[in-house]
């Protein structure tokens, strides 16, 4: 995240009434200041005055003073006033969102955010939305109470089960914001945030047609296959490797657990990320999570091209130092080094032991 | 406020002045602030559940009709008579106690937990009901049936608006199947009244239909949220009535042992505040919960 | 010699009463059947010193995983439980019982000038389903806890948590009741059981304070009960209110639940702002500025405080007119707070003031409580909200006034009455030492999370971006000065009943009625029963003190 400076006072402003809700905060920091200042002062230099100076002694008889206690009511509550309009002004610029905003529909739910645009692009995690444009989002959740937060654009709205719940901004700045989810929702809740990428407009046109920095299908498998997914701390040999070897697989028979075999074709590899559990190979634990919902059909085709050009022999990359390979234990892949935290290990809700871990998984997954 | 004066190192202690107070004045003062402030509390704890109660009502009007339609009224207002003759007795326990009359305020101890638990038998009668009509929200807590010979399972091409009541009588020839004990509610008429005649609430547009039909479910399930407020509320009130009771044997053993008379009968005097308060309750229960939707029986609108 | 002679003569006696309310009798169910509030008092003292170190224990766990961004020293459903049981042990089991339960059952009665409290009974009573309902507690906290964060937010906990709920939540539960009838306790017997010439505005702001905190608790308390038990059934038979899967409505429960739980936060201070009152008056030996004011001050939080929980909802889909009402009123309840401090200063001028440990703590405590409540006007501003609610600005918020406020004024008194209650003085050295690490630790730890909340970071979360760890390292480094400072007490404390030089009746020779009878004081609180003629922190002529007598005696050796 971006600071104005190396002493972290506020965050970028982003959107175009982020600087409101920073004048409010800077307004209330003055007042806490100016009523601060003199009542310390006033303890400080009292106390020393006013010391005790021999045994026993007793201070002066003074009951009270009405001039004062009325000062002092009406001062703060005037004060406390201003407050409360400057607030209510600002609240009310940031629930009503002008008329001219595109909509997008956000669903969360345990532990991850789903954003549709109504051009039909489809997100996971991710919102990418044009620079200047002002988003509405249309937000609900399959499940428990979330909260949609986005610092930089100081906004935040809860997802409610069994109704909408709205939040809008026009994004002033491009560049990479945090999405958090603010709203605890069990286990993942610090794993369920993700990015808004603000886009100069034609940058976001060029999004929206799919053509995405213009990688091939094999190269955005690649990427999400050793950076993104983390499938490489599993599957690309060294001493983490506990899932099947894939060089060369593509076209091969494989022998799956339980007797039986299987021709690995499109829909097997397609199967083996969406539902691992129901084709496990011989000699493997069925410990692969599932990436369902997690994952686009786009993505799902890239990565199927990638392991398809997997020839025998090719060493695919070990997990780069930068990639964040997610444990498969409850854990978050918060390094930030990548920009796509997802958890692949999605705790089953009926099974977790007192523990809160997920028992399909290996504890002490040293990923880092 | 008040003014006692010293206490001697030799004091006289009447029966049953406890060792904190100074004289019995204090005593019987000390005792009702605490009657009172317990009762204070014990209406905030009910009015937690009359808020849920506010609100599910104002968002599903037709569902709590439908549901308080089923509740026998007639049985609702012989409780509420019998409270409140029971309150009556209670009274008079407490004049007769304070006249220092032991044997009348005996019986009327007796009288009044005799009307007591005839409250608590009329709700065991229709808890009872509720069971056998599929009516308590927690599934397995029905009565599980499953039908006799013949018999039709729930009307299955009808539309909810035109079943004929909520499930019939177990009696009766057809329906009442419920393997699993679950709560069962089928007759979604007043719903339809209220989409033909306009007048759902905002809330109710929603939760009655899925695919702008009207949905047997959907207003079943707000039907059993009248009847989970109905079993709270009722049930809540009831265990209070218990305690009552044993408050009630308590004094009756205590009346008989003839420890009350003009001097002391705080005692007697806050449990009729206690059996007082639990009265009020009901006369506020039972409006609210039985008399809702009557006008719609007699084809009102 | 006049009554109101023969109570001042007990004023000089020093050393330790052969017979007090301690040794009358020493059997074990002298004390577990006792209805003496005072041995009460000491009851709820070691029970809530428990809650409180294993509340502290969870603390310093969580501090400790924070020291890094990701979720390494614990898995996050272990974190998860580890801040949820963190904020129910430390609210139900060691804030709200705190100061009523210990200080307020030990001095109420003495203050006024009673034998006891009007309803001994009710106040055992009280402690034993405090006792069991933390027993309860700790069982569920042992077979496997809760995650769902104190505030138990529906649906997670009614359909999604795989936790024990319900247990908790019955011990929640069941923890009101102890709540309610202390605070019923406390209104009939600040009603009934006062001395002759012991009137309204002759009552130290000790007790104001607790008679309005006892109408929150009266009032308040039942509401979190039903829910909690609405919640806990809903739990068990998957019907119920909340769950809007099956027709319910889950910010209904938000509601409920905050209409109490805001009520709480003022049931956690006021009584705070009541030791505060009696320290800074006492200490700088001069009546308090503007005691009505204070009084009516404390009456008006309880009363208003009931008003806002709204401002908890900003966010959470409720209708912004009502979360307008809501800001206005939260508005509103900053200004008694506010009038309070200014009056606690205005009573320094031309006082007297000595610098003991317990002053420390009120002077800490006017510190720390300034920013708390400034704070809370960040949070009351809706716009500011917007951003600010839900971060770590909101958990620097509430632990600058429930620790920085509430938790320093307990030091603060049990410091001020230790003398009273054990008959024994703790090293003044070491109290000084650890009110100024609590005081230093409390800042390094908490204000660098203002500064964390407006950059973004959200709370209850076990891993973090790395650009947050600077100054969660801060927190944490904070965190353990704090916590070395909190322990200290506790050594010297205990050390100082077996080795503490005694107080003897009136150690800092203090006009209160309290201090007019032994340390410890006799079973009945009084050997006669007091008449009272002088006003509330009286300490001219008209209170009775022979400070020259005190004078001499301070200046000669302590002969016991």
């Amino acid at each position: 995240m971006q600071t104005t400076n190396w002493v972290p006072l506020f965050p970028e402003q982003a959107s175009t009434f982020a600087w409101q809700v920073d004048a409010l905060y800077f307004y209330l920091v003055a007042v806490s200041i100016a009523f601060s200042i003199p009542i310390v002062l006033a303890i400080f230099v009292f106390g020393m005055k006013y010391r005790e100076r021999e045994k026993y002694v007793s201070g002066a008889e003074i009951h009270g003073s009405m001039v004062l206690e009325t000062t002092w009511s009406i001062i703060p509550f005037v004060v406390s006033m201003t407050i409360f309009l400057g607030g209510a002004i600002v609240f009310f610029n940031q629930m009503t969102p002008p008329d001219d905003a595109m909509t997008v529909y956000v669903v969360g739910k345990q532990w991850m955010w789903k954003m549709q645009h109504e051009t039909g692009q489809r997100e996971i995690n991710e919102l990418h939305v044009p620079l200047g444009r002002t988003v509405k989002l249309t937000m609900t959740t399959e499940d428990v109470i979330h909260d949609f937060g986005l610092p930089e654009f100081r906004t935040k709205a809860d997802v409610v089960p069994g109704r909408y719940t709205y939040l809008w901004f026009t994004p002033t700045k491009p560049g990479k914001y945090h999405l958090f989810c603010q709203e605890y929702c069990g286990l993942n809740h610090s794993g369920m945030g993700g990015w808004v990428y603000v886009m100069e407009q034609r940058d976001y046109d060029n999004w929206l047609s799919g053509n995405v920095s213009g990688q091939t299908p094999v190269e955005m498998g690649k990427d999400l296959f050793e950076n993104k997914l983390g499938c490489a701390s599993c599957h690309a040999g060294g001493p983490q490797q506990r899932g099947a070897k894939l060089e060369g697989v593509f076209g091969s028979t494989v022998k799956l657990t339980g007797g039986g075999t299987v021709v690995a074709d499109d829909n097997y590899i397609r199967n083996s990320i969406l539902n691992p559990a129901s084709q496990v190979v011989e000699g493997y634990q069925p410990i692969m999570p599932t990436f369902k919902g997690q994952v686009t059909e786009e993505q799902l085709n890239a990565l199927v091209a990638y392991v398809k050009s997997l020839t025998p022999g090719a060493a695919t990359k070990s997990p780069s130092p930068g990639a964040t390979a997610p444990s498969p234990a409850n854990t978050t892949g918060g390094t930030g080094a990548s920009a796509n935290n997802m958890t692949p290990a999605k705790a089953d809700r009926g099974k977790q032991n007192a523990a809160g871990s997920n028992p399909n998984t290996p504890s002490n997954s040293n990923s880092r | 406020m008040s003014t006692h004066g010293h206490s001697d190192k030799f004091v006289y202690h009447e029966p049953g002045l406890q060792h904190q107070f100074s004289d019995m004045e204090q005593q019987e003062e000390s005792v009702s602030i605490g009657m009172w402030m317990f009762l204070v509390q014990e209406i905030m704890f009910f009015g937690g559940l009359f808020t849920a109660y506010l609100v599910f009502r104002s968002k599903y009007p037709m569902a709590f009709a439908a549901g308080s339609n089923h509740l026998d009224a007639f049985w609702g207002g012989l409780n509420t008579i019998v409270l409140i003759v029971s309150s009556l007795t209670m009274a008079l326990t407490v004049y007769y106690a304070q006249k220092g009359n032991r044997n009348l305020q005996v019986i009327f101890i007796i009288l009044t937990m005799l009307f007591g638990a005839t409250f608590l038998g009329v709700k065991a009668i229709e808890y009872n009901d509720k069971y056998h009509h599929g009516l308590v929200p927690i599934a397995g807590l029905n009565l599980r049936a499953k039908g006799t010979a013949g018999a039709e399972q729930h009307p299955e091409g009808k539309p909810c608006w035109e079943v004929a009541g909520h499930s019939a009588e177990p009696a009766a020839e057809h329906q009442y199947v419920n393997p699993k004990g679950e709560f069962e509610w089928a007759d979604c008429s007043l719903a339809k009244l209220a989409q033909d005649e306009g007048y759902l609430t905002t809330a109710e547009q929603i939760g009655y239909f899925s695919n702008g039909e009207l949905d047997g479910n959907k207003f079943r399930d707000k039907v059993r949220i009248f009847y989970y407020l109905y079993f709270v509320m009722t049930g809540l009130h009831a265990l209070h009535m218990i305690v009552g009771l044993l408050l009630m044997t308590w004094l009756l053993w205590t009346a008989y042992k003839g420890y009350y008379n003009a001097d002391y009968y705080m005692p007697v005097e806050m449990s009729g505040l206690y059996w007082h308060f639990v009265d009020i309750v009901w006369i506020f229960l039972f409006p609210l919960l039985y008399l809702l939707g009557r006008h719609f029986l007699h084809a009102g609108h | 010699m006049n009554a109101q002679d023969a109570v001042l003569e007990t004023g000089y006696q020093s050393g330790i009463p052969p017979v007090n309310y301690l040794n009358i009798k020493t059997t074990l169910a002298s004390w577990l059947l006792t209805k003496d509030h005072k041995r009460i008092a000491l009851m709820y003292l070691v029970s809530v010193s428990v809650f409180f170190m294993i509340g502290g224990l969870f603390a310093a766990t969580i501090r400790l995983e924070l020291l890094t961004p990701a979720s390494d020293l614990l898995e996050t459903g272990t974190y998860n439980k580890v801040f949820t049981e963190h904020g129910i042990m430390m609210i139900f089991f060691f804030l709200i019982p705190s100061i009523p339960a210990v200080l307020g059952n030990f001095l109420i009665p003495i203050m006024i000038g009673a034998k006891d409290l009007a309803l001994p009974r009710i106040n055992l009573i009280s402690l034993y389903i405090y006792w069991f309902a933390g027993a309860l507690a700790l069982y569920g906290l042992m077979v496997g806890g809760v995650d769902t964060g104190w505030t138990f937010y529906t649906p997670y906990s009614t359909t999604f948590s795989n936790t024990y709920v319900m247990i908790v939540g019955l011990a929640i539960f069941i923890n009101g009741f102890s709540s309610i009838l202390t605070g019923l306790n406390f209104i009939v017997t600040i009603h009934t059981m006062r001395a002759p010439g012991m009137t309204w505005f002759r009552l130290p702001l000790f007790v104001w304070a607790h008679y309005a905190v006892s109408l929150v608790m009266i009032l308040g308390t039942p509401v979190v009960a039903i829910t909690v038990l609405l919640l806990a059934i809903e739990r068990v038979s998957r019907v119920g209110i909340f769950d809007p899967s099956i027709g319910g409505d889950p910010i209904l429960f938000q509601h409920l639940f905050w209409f109490y739980s805001h009520p709480a936060v003022y049931i956690m201070v006021l009584p705070g702002m009541g030791v505060v009152s009696e320290l800074i008056s006492n200490f700088s030996r001069k009546k308090i500025f503007g005691y009505e004011f204070i009084a009516f001050s404390s009456i008006a939080i309880a009363v208003f405080g009931f008003l806002v929980w709204g401002h908890h909802l900003f966010v959470s889909g409720q209708s912004p007119y009502a979360g307008m009402v809501f800001s206005f009123l939260t508005m509103v309840v900053a200004v008694p707070s506010a009038i309070k401090m200014f009056n606690w200063t205005a009573t320094l001028y031309k006082g007297s003031v000595s610098f003991d440990t317990p002053m420390l703590y009120g002077l800490g405590f006017m510190g720390l409580f300034l920013i708390g409540g400034l704070t809370g006007l960040f949070l009351g501003s809706m716009g500011l909200d917007v951003h600010l609610t839900d971060t770590y600005f909101v958990v620097a918020h509430f632990h600058y006034v429930m620790v920085g406020g509430q938790v320093i004024a307990y030091l603060g008194g049990i410091h001020y009455w230790w003398p009273k209650m054990t008959g024994r003085m703790y090293s003044e050295f070491w109290g000084k030492i650890s009110a100024m690490l609590v005081f230093v630790g409390f800042n390094l730890t908490f204000f660098p999370q203002f500064l964390l909340g407006y950059m973004g970071m959200p709370r209850r979360y076990a891993a973090y971006p790395p650009e947050f760890q600077v100054l969660n390292i801060f927190s944490t480094a904070g965190a353990s000065v704090l916590g070395i400072g909190m322990l200290m007490p506790v050594i010297y404390l205990v050390h100082s009943l077996k080795f503490g030089k005694p107080a003897g009746d009136n150690p800092w020779m203090l006009p209160g009625l309290e201090w007019r009878t032994t340390s410890p004081p006799p079973l009945e609180n009084f050997a006669t029963p007091p008449v009272v003629t002088w006003e509330a922190y009286e300490f001219g002529e008209g209170s009775g003190l022979d400070l020259e007598e005190a004078r001499r005696r301070a200046a000669a050796p302590a002969i016991l």
